[in-house]
């Protein structure tokens, strides 16, 4: 389903400092002449392969920025990889970021179809399952209220509904989202259980090892954007805590 | 031919997205006014209304045996199409970065949605206009306009004159991604294509040598086919409506291209 061959990515982080005449200015005027940075690239991940078979739920660990959002950007196809290919067959439902694309001035039933339509869904589906959304989100009676004036957690119930609503063939989840209040977030936890252990693939990043060792078949492990290991899930995970709690 | 069949695959699949966005714009621009849509009728009128007191009293321009308010109404709707659609669209995909760097979205989709935006506005400030051909009848000007077979030519004009400004649209979101410094210099650009343009005059009141050298602005060539169909029940001729065309397809090209090659960049600058 998802095949990874020697893919590496590479950020340039100059890019923020080129082209300004503003700098061009400030560095005209200051007399330390500055030595050139060579260290400008970035590679956020390197050489990292492997594959997921279908109904295969995998686990990404590493500490913060190892290279896992990219990972999960580069398979979702939000970034090309600088080298090397990904291979993606089948429908993919990225729970990356919730909420992409809502528009505060529209009200909730407005942001549904536009957010719907972001994520890739079609009209007649939206409006099949329009109720469906409106139920498990709880937001009912404000349907006709622009989301600007909704809390910030019921904001996240509204896209975690309209997010989930899919049975994708790939899913991609970045943390279990528990949003909202505790009845939603038993409700919200229970519907990512649901999906993820429905016979999709899964692509699962958490820094929750109990959640990891529930729900993936096996694991990666990366570190500093390069592949440390992949195996079982139980021996990578002990041997990853033991590594992070040595440091 | 199998990259054609994608193109419109991948376009049909994102039909509904399009649509979702373009009905966003409508939504938003008209939230909390009174009048509502009723404003992309009005507005062009009152428009109107001031240039053709300015520069039909004040600068006491005339254009030689021509209702010289529907040559101005017809060159200022042309224009602001042009203006807004090219500008909007411009700044389409660095406005939605936060967007493209979360969903995978084919990237043109933004600008293109802005371009028919701002065109579904466009076909409705036609209302207006034809009205105010239509009082040209009753002693609205100088000179009578009449409505004529060739009227039916004009959509072919406007849906080339559109693929013309997505093609810059697209080219100009491209570029200003790298380099946000096109927002100003287009700024500037339009106010010199703005007075390069005969919108509120005509070209005969230039020296000969420099008619020849506005011919070649494309805006010149869209608006003189619509005014010799409006104002002189001309058809244009054939090699007009050919140029046309190709300038129409051949800036969608032009831009489309450039900014096919770019889009993959396009997120190491967010």
């Amino acid at each position: 389903m998802i095949k990874l061959e020697h893919v590496s990515m590479k950020f340039n982080l100059g890019i923020e400092k080129n082209f300004s005449v503003k700098q061009a200015f400030v560095d005209f005027f200051s007399f330390k002449k500055k030595k050139k940075k060579k260290k400008d690239e970035f590679w956020a991940l390197r050489d990292i392969s492997f594959e997921v078979k279908k109904g295969e739920v995998i686990g990404l660990i590493g500490s913060n920025g190892a290279g896992k959002s990219t990972l999960l950007k580069i398979v979702s196809g939000v970034m090309k990889p600088t080298n090397g290919k990904v291979k993606v067959s089948g429908v993919i439902s990225p729970m990356i970021e919730l909420g992409a694309g809502f528009d505060m001035e529209l009200t909730a039933r407005e942001n549904i179809f536009l957010n719907g339509a972001i994520l890739g869904y079609s009209k007649q589906f939206l409006e099949s399952k329009f109720d469906e959304i409106v139920e498990f989100s709880e937001l009912k009676d404000f349907l006709d209220v622009p989301v600007k004036n909704f809390s910030s957690g019921m904001t996240a119930k509204l896209a975690f509904s309209i997010a989930t609503i899919v049975d994708p063939e790939i899913l991609i989840v970045d943390e279990i989202l528990s949003v909202g209040d505790i009845k939603f977030q038993e409700k919200s936890k229970n519907k990512m259980l649901e999906m993820i252990k429905g016979g999709t693939t899964v692509l699962y990043v958490s820094h929750s090892l109990d959640s990891i060792r529930q729900l993936c078949d096996r694991v990666v492990w990366i570190e500093h954007g390069k592949m440390v290991k992949v195996g079982k899930t139980d021996e990578i995970c002990d041997e990853y805590y033991d590594t992070q709690m040595k440091k | 031919m199998t990259n054609l069949k994608n193109i419109i695959a991948n376009f049909k699949h994102y039909w509904f997205l399009m649509t979702q966005l373009i009905s966003r714009d409508f939504k938003v621009k008209y939230k909390r006014s009174v009048l509502g849509v009723v404003w992309s009728l009005l507005y062009p009128i009152l428009m109107l209304a001031v240039m053709a007191v300015v520069f039909s009293q004040m600068f006491k321009f005339q254009v030689e045996g021509v209702n010289y308010i529907v040559y101005l109404m017809t060159g200022i709707i042309m224009w602001n199409y042009f203006n807004e659609a090219s500008n909007t669209a411009m700044t389409s995909v660095v406005t939605n970065f936060s967007l493209i760097n979360k969903v995978y979205i084919p990237k043109y989709i933004f600008p293109v949605a802005k371009c028919i935006f701002v065109g579904i506005n466009f076909v409705l400030t036609l209302i207006p206009w034809l009205i105010i051909i239509g009082l040209s009848y009753f002693g609205l000007g100088e000179y009578t306009c009449h409505f004529n077979i060739y009227y039916l030519i004009l959509p072919y004009i406007f849906f080339c004159f559109f693929l013309f400004t997505v093609g810059i649209g697209l080219f100009l979101s491209c570029i200003s991604v790298f380099l946000r410094d096109v927002f100003y210099i287009y700024g500037i650009v339009l106010i010199m294509w703005n007075y390069l343009t005969p919108v509120f005059y005509s070209l005969e009141i230039l020296p000969a040598k420099l008619q020849t050298l506005f011919q070649l602005n494309p805006l010149y060539q869209f608006l003189t086919a619509a005014r010799e169909i409006v104002l002189f029940g001309q058809c244009p001729s054939l090699l007009r409506l050919g140029i046309l065309g190709v300038l129409g397809v051949g800036s969608l090209l032009i831009g489309a291209f450039i900014f096919k090659k770019n889009q993959d960049k396009f997120i190491y600058y967010v």
